[in-house]
């Protein structure tokens, strides 16, 4: 290999912090880990929970002051790449985005901090709902007296979390509230994706809660804990994307039709080198994303950036995942072969948070706004 | 003599900026055509005297001698400007060659003239029968008494009816057991008797390449740079820098900026199957120059590129052509129209845009060329 060792360029912290997942991970058994997870019904393993927070991963993006690292999302983005590669199935993005983005937010001495730092707990998100006709729709989701009336869908991490940042109205505006999960009127409604995980439906009846903050910061949270969500899932599809396709490099230089490598012929050697070239682009996209993000403080400048990373890595994973499948050849699509956990995991990470199409758009229209703004 | 390495590299953008913005002629600016060096000359002259025709040599040559992150972003900033390369073969090719591999005589003689461009020089590598697979050539330098004589033809060659000196890879030893070997590097007069040039009309109706054809032509033992049938390696050696200057993102950037005010003012933005093909080739534009700055790092941190370079190119020309797809779309019933088309306060020519996107994939290695080179030095794919 003549070609550059990136992790050379990185900064120590985050190679240091890169090596150190990885290793985690490795020893925990990889890929093959993901699979008897799925194949146990699509949980996640509170046990490597715990060896994650203890390795600092769940605070990495939360001050110094508040428990965390303070390693900013630049780190988190290394940690989430790391999580990819490995398709593990515990909600790391999702932690370190969105409930740990909004606690630390709205209320950052909330003992429940400490306890998702130190892995002890996960607490689900559930913010977006649907309309009848089974689209994202606004909230409805009432909160009076201490009680939740209504629903919430897209609940990542809903199965096995033990509680839940719910977003709802209530009379003068916004509000979070936490939700425990064996809560009285509470029902978890068990949407089965691609990957073996689940997204959780849920409805309130008169479910009691505890207010966590109230009044339009919560919105402003929300988006922004959003906006940092989708970053790290976008890092999340880089690592991933790079694992499939070193599993498919592989593949084609062992795999033997004719008397030779497939990997010998030019056709699926071009394909190999424009899988290669999108995989790069969108660690360089993706990379330098997260690093804009820590520098910037204006949402509106934050989001979009977000919108730029998730759009190129769906772009990158679609194509190589797809591509990954047809240059297996018929084991590619068979269940034994790893290659198809990482087309399904992809799935799930690219329907979630919104897609490429999705987040051009948005993109360009906040590039308009600031356009028409000047 | 001013070192400019020593300065920031913020304070040398801002002098290389000011130099361009104050100096360089507002009708020369994106020049969308090569232009012959009587059209230029002003402007070399004030390069010239600033001691800035050639910024990559060595102070004691007479260039600038940057460092690659200076020189990187002084490319930035010529690019940016719009600044014309002028006629750089010299500078960029011939120079650099004498000055590692040729003689004393060589390097007194030669390099004032580049500077000067008192010559002005050619390429002289592919061949009909040598394209991407160049090692083929087959353009004879027989040894006659204290000459070379040389026979054949070369093609693609920029410029040559406005070159005074050409410079070539020729075939010194037809015996030799690989077509690598058996190749030197020759300069050679083109005003003579056996030099005949031809230009060709490409695509577009310009006249910048041209066809070299060589009858017996000769040129002085002395002008060999380097050792007999040693060429290949040291014209092979010369294309590590190029590599990544080849791949940046000026171009599609550039592109991108026309295409932006053209489709704002066609209306073409009202249309969201275009606004989503737009966004799609902005943050193909704006990615691709992340995976750029990460290579120019390495650069500036003083490591040698890998092979893995070649990708810029790759990505970069490609989107440049789908850019220039989408101006046409946006052209709508004037997509086939030559010259500048008026839009508001912006003239755009939008097929000349589209004519100068084409060769890019095919120049420089052809991109097929650069994946199979991807493909083994860095993916390691057999065979």
């Amino acid at each position: 290999m003549t070609q550059t060792d990136i992790l050379s360029s990185e900064q120590e912290d985050l190679r240091l912090l890169r090596e150190s997942v990885r290793t985690l991970f490795e020893r925990a058994g990889g890929s093959d880990r993901a699979r008897q997870l799925r194949d146990a019904g699509g949980g996640f393993d509170p046990e490597m929970v715990r060896e994650l927070a203890e390795a600092g991963v769940f605070g990495v993006a939360v001050p110094e002051d508040q428990g965390g690292l303070g390693m900013g999302l630049a780190a988190g983005g290394v940690i989430a790449e790391e999580v990819g590669r490995v398709i593990a199935p515990e909600p790391v993005v999702s932690t370190i985005g969105l409930s740990l983005g909004l606690l630390r937010r709205l209320c950052p001495d909330h003992p429940k901090m400490a306890q998702l730092i130190g892995g002890e707990i996960s607490l689900a998100v559930a913010w977006q709902e649907r309309g009848p006709d089974g689209a994202p729709a606004d909230a409805t989701c009432r909160y009076a007296d201490g009680k939740l009336t209504g629903g919430k869908a897209w609940v990542v991490g809903a199965i096995g979390s033990h509680g839940f940042l719910v977003v709802a109205e209530q009379d003068d505006g916004p509000v979070l509230v936490l939700a425990e999960a064996d809560a009285q009127g509470l029902v978890i409604d068990k949407r089965t994706q691609a990957d073996g995980s689940s997204l959780g439906e849920l409805s309130f009846s008169g479910t009691p809660a505890a207010e966590l903050a109230s009044s339009g910061a919560v919105l402003t949270a929300l988006a922004e804990a959003v906006a940092d969500a989708t970053a790290l899932a976008a890092a999340e599809l880089v690592g991933l994307s790079e694992r499939a396709f070193e599993i498919t490099l592989d593949y084609i230089k062992t795999r033997e039709q004719f008397d030779k490598p497939i990997g010998s012929f030019q056709v699926i050697q071009h394909r190999a080198v424009d899988l290669n070239v999108m995989c790069e682009v969108a660690q360089a996209g993706v990379r330098e994303a997260l690093a804009q993000m820590d520098s910037e403080t204006d949402p509106k400048v934050r989001a979009p950036i977000a919108s730029r990373a998730k759009a190129r890595a769906v772009t990158a994973a679609k194509k190589i995942t797809r591509d990954a499948i047809q240059l297996h050849g018929a084991v590619g699509y068979t269940d034994e072969f790893d290659i198809g956990l990482y087309l399904n995991r992809a799935l799930v990470l690219s329907a979630w948070l919104g897609d490429d199409a999705y987040h051009r758009r948005i993109w360009f229209e906040a590039r308009e706004a600031e356009g028409a703004a000047q | 003599m001013t070192d400019w390495n020593a300065m920031t590299d913020a304070e040398f953008r801002k002098e290389v900026r000011q130099f361009f913005e104050a100096e360089y002629p507002e009708e020369l600016r994106h020049l969308p055509h090569r232009p012959k060096f009587a059209e230029i000359e002003h402007w070399h002259r004030k390069l010239h005297a600033k001691g800035w025709v050639a910024p990559a040599w060595p102070a004691e040559f007479g260039g600038m001698g940057l460092n690659a992150a200076k020189l990187l972003i002084f490319y930035e900033e010529q690019q940016r400007w719009g600044v014309n390369r002028g006629r750089d073969m010299g500078v960029q090719m011939v120079g650099p060659l004498i000055i590692k591999f040729g003689t004393q005589e060589q390097k007194d003689y030669w390099l004032p003239r580049i500077l000067s461009c008192e010559d002005i020089w050619c390429q002289g590598y592919s061949e009909p029968g040598a394209g991407s697979d160049l090692a083929n050539l087959r353009t004879r330098a027989e040894i006659d008494g204290d000459d070379f004589v040389i026979n054949g033809q070369k093609i693609w060659t920029t410029m040559a009816h406005d070159a005074t000196h050409i410079f070539m890879l020729v075939r010194t030893d037809p015996d030799a057991p690989k077509k690598q070997q058996g190749i030197s590097f020759l300069l050679a007069p083109m005003d003579q008797p056996g030099v005949e040039v031809r230009t060709i009309t490409t695509l577009s109706g310009e006249t910048e390449f041209c066809e070299v054809f060589f009858d017996n032509a000769r040129t002085s033992r002395e002008n060999l740079v380097g050792e007999l049938n040693k060429g290949w390696t040291m014209a092979k050696a010369l294309l590590s820098f190029e590599r990544i200057f080849i791949g940046s993102p000026s171009l599609a950037q550039n592109a991108l900026g026309q295409l932006e005010s053209f489709a704002r003012g066609r209306g073409a933005f009202d249309d969201p199957v275009f606004r989503d093909r737009f966004a799609q080739a902005a943050l193909d534009v704006e990615d691709h120059a992340a995976l750029y700055a990460r290579f120019a790092d390495q650069l500036k941190r003083g490591e040698t590129l890998g092979a893995d370079v070649s990708m810029l190119k790759i990505w970069v020309t490609e989107c440049f052509q789908r850019i220039t797809e989408l101006m046409i779309e946006a052209a709508g019933p004037d997509g086939g129209s030559i010259g500048p088309l008026q839009v508001g306060n912006v003239s755009v020519d939008v097929l000349a845009s589209f004519y100068k996107a084409r060769p890019t994939t095919i120049y420089g290695g052809s991109n097929e060329i650069q994946r199979n080179i991807l493909s083994k030095a860095v993916l390691g794919l057999p065979g």
